[in-house]
């Protein structure tokens, strides 16, 4: 029951206003909390052996008649929906705490909801057009999300980031309306063939800068990052995880590797561009991150430079660097939103996101300070944590694939990120404690306990990384490599 | 029938032109959502007009009308978000938005 | 074809209009104007459907959408668009259709394409069993849309 993943949070969360009505706070923390959880549980133990014959195709019936709906499941599509259903398990738990004082909860996890309905569906479809359906489903939600407190801030981050996100979503449906014209159809497998029999590389290369300028947006990738520094760091902290963690990777990143692996094909020059364009992002952004002043903005310009790390290993098309690429989405997903939601406790607690006005606050912030340092130090890539296996895989592939000068720019941009993290934590964490927060206190319950998961997450993927290198990472790669079968 | 595609495309092309110019240069919120707008017409008449060149018409008239649907709601979140904007700012300029930099 | 192409350079003067028009409700209507000729457009091309729903809705209910957030936004003074950007418009638009022209011209001869399938049977068809999952994806959106509006028009609550 794979539709599972689409029906159950959309059904969930058109009724949570009307639940909302009845008890303000605990049905819609226990309901939206409960739907994470069931499909988080889902991936990991019932969807697998549903993927043991290779790629899943399902089409349904109403009443002895077959319906248009068709998805598909292979081992990439299936690691991406674990994924989402893992950070979104955190996130709500993190969010019963942390939205108190923002009010109408209910209406604050149906928006969630639907940005993981829009996230599973673009996962599972089949169809050019459906990709756009679903990536607009989660932007709208996302757009609501990220002005949630109203501010003014928040709400001109909201308007910025929607309009870079529309002539995202135009410039993909143009490049679908322009496929749909040369092959005569929409899914991924007929427009694939229909290409390969035409054969033609102007309208081929017209499509694919139309779907990298569009996804590129969606990815947040420079030279198409200018909106990510404003939103991410305005939304509401469980908001920034999701869409940091997850959001810029399902419809940016995903939805790119599936059709330029699918649909296109990789082309050695398509592959330059991708590796190019994962370099750049990763420089540019993390000196941008160094002369950053507020956590959370610098956070999110590390988030487009990992991200960079993982178009990289993507881009670099061998199933190594597919390998590390995946692996690297993983950790990123785990670890940033470990380091949004610790900004968040941060800034409940004190009020401020100004590294210059925080200092010592590990003496009264022990976990946060703790769960912070792992996150920092896996993402900058430290043994023997998640981040230094995915990225030590795709400094491996690059240099197999004989492209010294990327890996040296991997290796030095690893270097950076390690010394903007380390910022943060003396700035915020060590040294001697402010005198202004001698009265702060550690987070809530809720908050710490989705922190500690994601930390002890941190930990696990690095000291078990070869079984869940086998078991996750592998079947997803062979995915990418193999094509759907369809 | 490639050539009446392409000209159909040709005006499609030149409406997402308008419409990427009045992102680029215009200062009033509602303005520049009209832009989108306009952006969004010249993608209807790409996606109908390239059906109606494959002989597709029933699938692209579905397409449409899908994309249509999704429009409003965009519409309805995007003018949403200008109204707040405009309880705080009182004014629909967008250089008063200036509050995030860096 | 001479009416089409009619119709077609009527929207995009309509949609230039609306760009440049300077009062924003003569802006609105212009782009209501547009939304009519492109819904005709669509009947001309055998595309009833799209083309009610193209009028219906784009040019009546986006419309009123319009019209109500300018009734709604007060604002302290005019907003004055840059001189320059309006003074510029002609020049980018002439250089830009030329472009254009070029482009699709050059394309005419090169690119070839794939015939589609064959369809028959009545559009309800279409929509309701070739193309389920999109309504599936359309509730969604809506969905989505109507929680954002909620959630951006919501009164304060007590305890924030």
């Amino acid at each position: 029951m794979i539709f599972l993943y689409i029906g159950l949070p959309l059904i969930v969360a058109a009724v949570l206003p009307l639940v909302g009505k009845v008890s303000k706070k605990v049905l819609p923390d226990v309901l939206a909390n409960g739907v994470f959880l069931f499909l988080f549980a889902y991936a990991v133990t019932g969807a697998r052996p549903l993927l043991a014959g290779g790629a899943l195709r399902q089409t349904f019936t109403w009443f002895g008649e077959p319906l248009g709906i068709q998805i598909a499941v292979d081992g990439f599509s299936l690691f991406l929906l674990t994924v989402i259903a893992l950070v979104s398990a955190c996130v709500g738990l993190y969010s019963i705490s942390y939205m108190e004082h923002y009010g109408s909860k209910a209406n604050y996890y149906a928006l969630l909801l639907m940005m993981i309905v829009g996230m599973n569906g673009l996962v599972l479809v089949t169809d050019l057009f459906q990709i756009y359906i679903f990536m607009e489903v989660a932007a709208v939600a996302s757009y609501a999300l990220v002005a949630f407190g109203r501010e003014h801030a928040e709400l001109e981050a909201a308007f910025k980031y929607l309009m870079l996100s529309v002539v995202a979503s135009a410039a993909v449906l143009l490049a679908i309306a322009l496929l749909f014209g040369l092959t005569g159809s929409l899914s991924f497998a007929a427009v694939g063939e229909g290409l390969r029999r035409l054969d033609d590389k102007i309208a081929a290369g017209i499509a694919s800068a139309l779907f990298l300028l569009g996804f590129g947006l969606k990815a947040a990738l420079v030279p198409f990052h200018a909106w990510l520094p404003d939103a991410h760091p305005s939304a509401p902290a469980p908001i920034s995880a999701i869409l940091s963690g997850l959001l810029i990777k399902v419809s940016g990143v995903y939805a790119m590797t599936r059709v330029f692996f699918h649909v296109f094909g990789l082309t050695p020059a398509l592959s330059e561009v991708l590796m190019w364009l994962g370099a750049v992002s990763i420089v540019v952004a993390a000196l941008l991150a160094l002369a950053q002043k507020d956590m959370k903005r610098m956070l999110a310009y590390s988030s487009i430079s990992q991200v960079g790390y993982v178009v990289l290993g993507l881009g670099i098309g061998t199933p190594l660097g597919i390998a590390g690429g995946l692996f690297h989405l993983l950790n990123h997903a785990v670890a940033k939103s470990l380091l949004f939601l610790n900004s968040g406790s941060v800034q409940q607690a004190t009020g401020t996101r100004d590294l210059d006005e925080m200092g010592g606050l590990a003496k009264r912030m022990p976990i946060t300070a703790t769960t912070n340092l792992i996150g920092s130090l896996s993402i900058s890539g430290v043994p023997p944590l998640g981040g230094f296996w995915s990225k030590l895989l795709i400094i491996m592939a690059l240099v197999q694939a004989r492209q010294p000068a990327l890996a040296v720019i991997a290796v030095l941009a690893s270097v950076l990120t390690l010394w903007y993290y380390l910022i943060i934590q003396r700035k915020a964490f060590f040294g001697k404690l402010n005198a202004r927060w001698a009265e702060v206190k550690e987070a809530p319950f809720w908050m710490s306990a989705a922190t500690v998961i994601l930390a002890v997450l941190c930990l696990a993927l690095g000291l078990f990384f070869s079984s869940v290198v086998s078991t996750w990472i592998q079947p997803a790669a062979d995915g990418l490599a193999k094509g759907m079968g369809m | 029938m490639n050539s009446h595609w392409l000209l159909y495309l040709f005006f499609a092309a030149g409406l997402v032109g308008i419409g990427l110019y009045a992102l680029l240069t215009m200062r009033n919120l509602i303005k520049l959502f009209i832009g989108i707008e306009v952006i969004g017409k010249g993608v209807s008449l790409a996606l109908l007009a390239t059906g109606f060149a494959k002989g597709n018409i029933l699938l692209a008239q579905s397409l449409v009308i899908t994309f249509i649907v999704v429009e409003v709601c965009l519409v309805a979140t995007a003018l949403a978000l200008i109204v707040n904007i405009n309880r705080h700012t009182k004014s629909l300029d967008v250089r008063k938005l200036t509050q995030l930099k860096g | 074809m001479a009416l089409d192409i009619a119709l077609l350079v009527g929207l995009v003067l309509a949609a230039a209009l609306a760009i440049l028009a300077k009062d924003l409700i003569k802006a609105a209507v212009a782009l209501a104007v547009s939304s009519l000729l492109l819904g005709i457009v669509f009947f001309r091309m055998s595309a009833p459907f799209a083309g009610v729903f193209e009028i219906s809705v784009v040019a009546g209910l986006i419309t009123v959408l319009f019209i109500l957030t300018i009734a709604l936004t007060k604002t302290d003074g005019e907003v004055q668009e840059s001189r320059t950007a309006l003074w510029i418009f002609p020049i980018f638009f002439i250089v830009f259709i030329a472009v254009d022209a070029l482009v699709m011209k050059g394309l005419t001869a090169k690119i070839a394409t794939l015939p589609a399938g064959p369809e028959s049977g009545a559009f309800g068809d279409v929509l309701w069993k070739q193309r389920t999952f999109d309504l599936v994806g359309q509730l969604a959106v809506i969905l989505s849309g109507v929680f954002a509006v909620l959630a951006l028009f919501r009164k304060r609550d007590k305890d924030e």
